[in-house]
């Protein structure tokens, strides 16, 4: 809040001087943010934080700062001068909705002369950010602005009856607020009504049926406790953030509402002149008994770390206005009614160590237990993800969660995205964020685009993160790792365009890598492009899909180049067992290559597949040497040249042997592949 | 006899042309001819040792020019044959290499890191927890009850069903103390979000959180654990300062500052000129939050703290606008390939 240095200095006798009194307030947990000259003054932006309404006036503001040793408050004096009338001949007041109102205080001055208040007045008023109306409605701003409490001041007048209900807004019911809006209220709603309509939002704004005008002779002053989640519902509801609601919704004081009624009477007489009538309308003049919270000694002691004198906490309850009894080792607290933050002993613990100066308190590391830490959750998976993706030469990115929704669809065709629905934001930020990624392409794929974008020859990304589902009303989340390739792969003396295989073997690295067992391959399409697709399942289970963007999902991120892109399932859990040492082989291996033409429909991985079967235990290995596709072989045809590696585990094979099995080998493969090895 | 010198010499030229400019060949040349041990000349040499005197000054004359003859022509041979090596191999070397592309974290993943490093050494375990959430994780059990006003500063995406995206990494402290007992010693670092998109603030971010819960745990306890890892993660030169501050979850609450870590405390822009910044917020552990845990407050106390990871990245490595850290920018991501040097 804004708050006036001078006027905070007239609460405290003897106050110290603005840069002293502001340090102070600072070091107690109040931030002043901001100190503006003001004439000889200064104006302050004052952070006060929510549980602490109370300090939302210069009144609270100066009973900190005398606590914190910048004066001694002055005591608060309110004299009323009144006429003869009494009140209850003027006007009358029923809470109807005693829950939404615990206290309701009235009072009515007569014959007001309404006019422009006094400048040193309305000067205040301007410093702390508020516009200067007429003296009665600027006399309930100062009061709040003073001591904390919001006041309201009707026309008499207007108020059919002279009577002032408090009840629940019927649905529908209208009113039209100061700021000139029409409101529609609802059944929650708390509202000041007459005997015909409602003519204010409680603890909100007044209406504009009951303003004080220029021909205003006659006001009720409002001074109520509502009650703060009634406030907030309301308001939050219809967006009308004020003064009052402020103090309402955090807890205004109950004790306060019956002073502040009295200081406002006193004020408006004195601006306006008018007769203040005998008594006051009070709906609950009996205030709850205040809560007793112990303060233990000992407990403090353990808890702050270190010893805080007694005779320094029995000061500082003084000073904040806490009365307390002498119990055994624990001194009994009576929160007054304008600490709504005080409950428990360790609310009273707060108070001492703040104020006793988080400086003071001595710095000691806790001894140790429990015994060394452990990384839980997914972070075993997906830091060793990362490691991996790392020691392969892709940088790290973190994209957004949250994507258009048309983005997301397109990537629907992906078996790791079509496990569920997307999950939309009931309250997005834009449409650019309006649902939860299903796959880290989607954000991914727009951030490597844009890296060819700004002219970029080589893209070599990964990400790891979460994507998020929902199917019939449950929402989960999955870790998955991507990357993607673009533009040129190679050194500076043979770059070349990225492709498929660069694609699959970094998939392969990474699994192997996160310890994934054998992958199988099969071709997928969507949302790929045909042909340059797949998919790497265990067993039956997807775990891995890659392959070059098709054009449709491409074209929404307006990428200059291909983007090759691949995506892995990370399991949380998946746990990574220490490798063992396997025995080296003693004796040599034979390599025999072995050139294969056979039609472009028989996959790579059933030739291997073959071979495995058919050859004797001592095939060791068996990997490509070269693809050929062209005028040597017919259409339709390709030659593969595997290199088999042909090795016994306990002794040196004769070339016999070798040439024995590979021939036997070639039979079979011609029989049941039908391939042919010219 | 002197017939068989000349022989030698004869079969020496032929071996010496049939090894070209190899090097391997040549060796075995210079072996096989002037081996030590068992080189030609030397059997020749022990030859004219066992003649009959009257022989040896012929021999030995003959044997001689032999020896030298082979020794040049060897020598003749090395030297044509390191000519042309020099001459095959000469590389300019100023050319770069095919180096492979080093891989790099983000810096977001360097600092999360570190500070994981720091607190598993004082024994604290790393937790992990879901980013959608319930209202009693995220807000009701750390004391943040339905219409608290404290859910304003936290402006929440909500997702059907009543679930929202965690606005903060505490909902894990609520996890690890349903699920753990006491002592409890943990890290929670995580990605959260807030619906708020200006300079400063992104609504994708990521937190670390700290929770310690033991018997007789103070504010002493909190101060010396922030100043410990704080001094490691920046530099033990800085100072730490607690200011007294609320969140509903802590009680008491401090905002935690340091030295600012651009000006030193001299003031610039990073630090709005006050030589502070603002790291992180702390407290001793609300005991309505123990309660809704079923945690004895009676018996037990703690604390806990949170900072942004982002804005930690941000001070370490001088970046100057929370945005870039999720543009997906090539060339920031590769800017840090080793981290923060230690």
């Amino acid at each position: 809040m804004k708050a006036l240095y001078s006027w905070i200095a007239s609460h405290l006798a003897s106050p110290l001087p603005p840069a002293e009194l502001a340090a102070r307030l600072v070091a107690v947990g109040l931030n002043v943010e901001l100190r503006e000259p003001f004439g000889d003054d200064e104006v302050w932006e004052v952070d006060v934080t929510t549980n602490r309404p109370d300090c939302l006036s210069h009144r609270g503001l100066a009973r900190e700062a005398a606590a914190a040793g910048g004066g001694e408050l002055k005591p608060l004096a309110v004299a009323v001068r009144e006429g003869t009338t009494p009140v209850g001949l003027l006007a009358r007041v029923t809470v109807e909705d005693q829950e939404g109102c615990a206290r309701y205080c009235a009072r009515v001055i007569r014959g007001v002369q309404v006019r422009p208040s006094p400048a040193w007045l309305a000067q205040r008023l301007v410093a702390c950010g508020i516009r200067p109306i007429n003296n009665v409605v600027d006399a309930t701003n100062y009061v709040l602005l003073d001591l904390g409490h919001p006041l309201h001041a009707f026309d008499l007048a207007k108020l059919a009856g002279g009577e002032v209900r408090v009840r629940r807004a019927r649905p529908g019911e209208r009113l039209v607020t100061l700021d000139g809006v029409e409101r529609v209220l609802s059944g929650e709603d708390l509202v000041i009504a007459d005997r015909e309509k409602p003519v204010a939002l409680a603890g909100i704004m007044g209406g504009a049926n009951s303003e004080i005008t220029q021909g205003t002779t006659d006001v009720l002053l409002e001074s109520a406790w509502f009650d703060p989640v009634r406030v907030r519902r309301t308001r939050r509801r219809l967006g009308l953030d004020t003064e009052a609601s402020r103090r309402f919704e955090r807890g205004a004081d109950r004790a306060m509402a019956r002073l502040a009624v009295d200081a406002v009477a006193q004020l408006i007489q004195e601006l306006a002149g008018g007769e203040v009538a005998v008594g006051v309308l009070d709906s609950a003049p009996e205030l709850p008994a205040p809560k007793t919270v112990p303060l233990p000694l000992a407990r403090l002691a353990a808890f702050a770390g270190c010893e805080i004198p007694e005779a320094f906490v029995r000061e500082l309850l003084r000073r904040l206005e806490i009365p307390f009894s002498e119990g055994d080792g624990v001194l009994l607290c009576q929160v007054p009614s304008h600490r709504v933050d005080l409950e428990l002993a360790e609310d009273l613990f707060e108070e001492v160590l703040r104020h006793w100066g988080y400086d003071r308190i001595p710095a000691v590391l806790p001894p140790t237990s429990g015994g060394p830490g452990e990384r839980r959750g997914s972070f075993p998976v997906t830091d060793r993800a990362r490691d991996v993706a790392q020691a392969l030469g892709l940088a790290e990115v973190i994209t957004y969660a949250f994507v258009p929704r048309e983005v997301e669809e397109a990537f629907a065709g992906s078996p790791l995205v079509a496990k569920g629905e997307p999950v939309a934001l009931e309250n997005p930020l834009s449409a650019r964020m309006a649902v939860m990624r299903r796959t880290l392409w989607s954000g991914f794929a727009e951030a490597a685009a844009a890296n060819l974008r700004r002219g970029a020859e080589r893209v070599q990304l990964f990400e790891v993160g979460r994507v998020f589902f929902a199917q019939g009303g449950r929402l989960w989340e999955e870790e998955r790792l991507a990357a993607v390739l673009a533009g040129e792969v190679g050194p500076w003396d043979s770059r070349r365009r990225v492709d498929f295989f660069d694609l699959k073997g970094l998939a392969e690295a990474l699994a192997e890598g996160l310890g994934l067992a054998e992958l199988a391959w099969e071709p997928w399409e969507e949302p790929l492009a045909p042909g340059c697709g797949a998919v790497a399942k265990v067993g039956d289970a997807v775990v891995g899909v890659l392959g070059r963007l098709g054009n449709r999902c491409a074209a929404l991120f307006d990428a200059p180049r291909p983007l090759w892109v691949l995506e892995l399932l990370l399991e949380e859990g998946r746990s990574f067992p220490q490798p063992t040492f396997a025995e080296l082989p003693r004796f040599p291996a034979v390599v025999a290559d072995l050139t294969v033409r056979h039609p472009e429909s028989l996959p790579y991985a059933a030739l291997v597949a073959a071979c495995r079967q058919f050859a004797p235990a001592i095939l060791e290995r068996v990997e490509p040497v070269v693809r050929y596709r062209g005028e040597k072989v017919g259409p339709g045809e390709v030659k593969t040249t595997l290199r088999l590696t042909y090795r016994h585990p306990e002794r040196s094979l004769t070339q016999e042997e070798v040439n024995a099995a590979h021939f036997a080998l070639m039979e079979k493969l011609a029989s049941s592949l039908g391939v042919a090895f010219t | 006899m002197l017939a068989e010198l000349a022989e030698v010499r004869k079969a020496f030229d032929q071996a010496l042309a049939a090894a070209g400019q190899d090097p391997r060949k040549l060796e075995e040349v210079r072996v096989q001819f002037a081996g030590r041990r068992a080189g030609v000349l030397r059997k020749l040499e022990e030859k004219l040792a066992a003649l009959p005197r009257e022989e040896k000054p012929a021999f030995g004359k003959g044997l001689n020019e032999l020896k030298r003859y082979i020794e040049e022509q060897l020598a003749k041979a090395a030297s044509k044959a390191q000519a042309l090596e020099a001459r095959e191999e000469r590389e300019d070397v100023t050319l770069p290499g095919r180096k492979p592309p080093l891989g790099a974290l983000h810096p977001v993943t360097l600092v999360r890191r570190q500070i994981e490093e720091i607190f598993l050494r004082m024994g604290y375990s790393v937790a992990d927890g879901p980013e959608i959430e319930d209202d009693w994780h995220n807000f009701e059990a750390l004391n943040i009850p339905p219409d608290h006003p404290a859910r304003d500063t936290q402006d929440t995406f909500y997702l059907p069903g009543g679930w929202l995206l965690r606005t903060h990494t505490s909902p894990v402290q609520i996890r690890t103390m349903e699920r753990y007992k006491p002592p409890i010693r943990v890290i929670i670092p995580g990605r959260v979000y807030r619906r708020d998109s200006d300079l400063r603030h992104s609504p994708m971010f990521h937190q670390v959180e700290g929770l310690v819960v033991d018997e007789g745990i103070s504010f002493a306890h909190l101060k010396a654990t922030l100043e410990a890892f704080l001094h490691r993660l920046f530099d033990p030169s800085l100072k730490v300062r607690l200011r007294p501050s609320f969140f509903p979850f802590t009680e008491p609450s401090a905002e935690v500052d340091i030295t600012c870590v651009m000006c030193r405390g001299g003031g610039c822009a990073v630090c709005s000129g006050s030589g502070w910044v603002e790291i992180l917020g702390a407290g001793m552990v609300d005991p309505r939050v123990f309660r809704a845990v079923g945690i004895d407050p009676k018996r037990y106390t703690g604390f806990a703290f949170g900072l942004g990871l982002d804005r930690v990245a941000m001070l370490a490595y001088h970046i100057p606008d929370l945005r870039l850290l999720f543009s997906g920018d090539e060339r920031l991501a590769r800017q840090f390939p080793g981290g923060l040097a230690r």
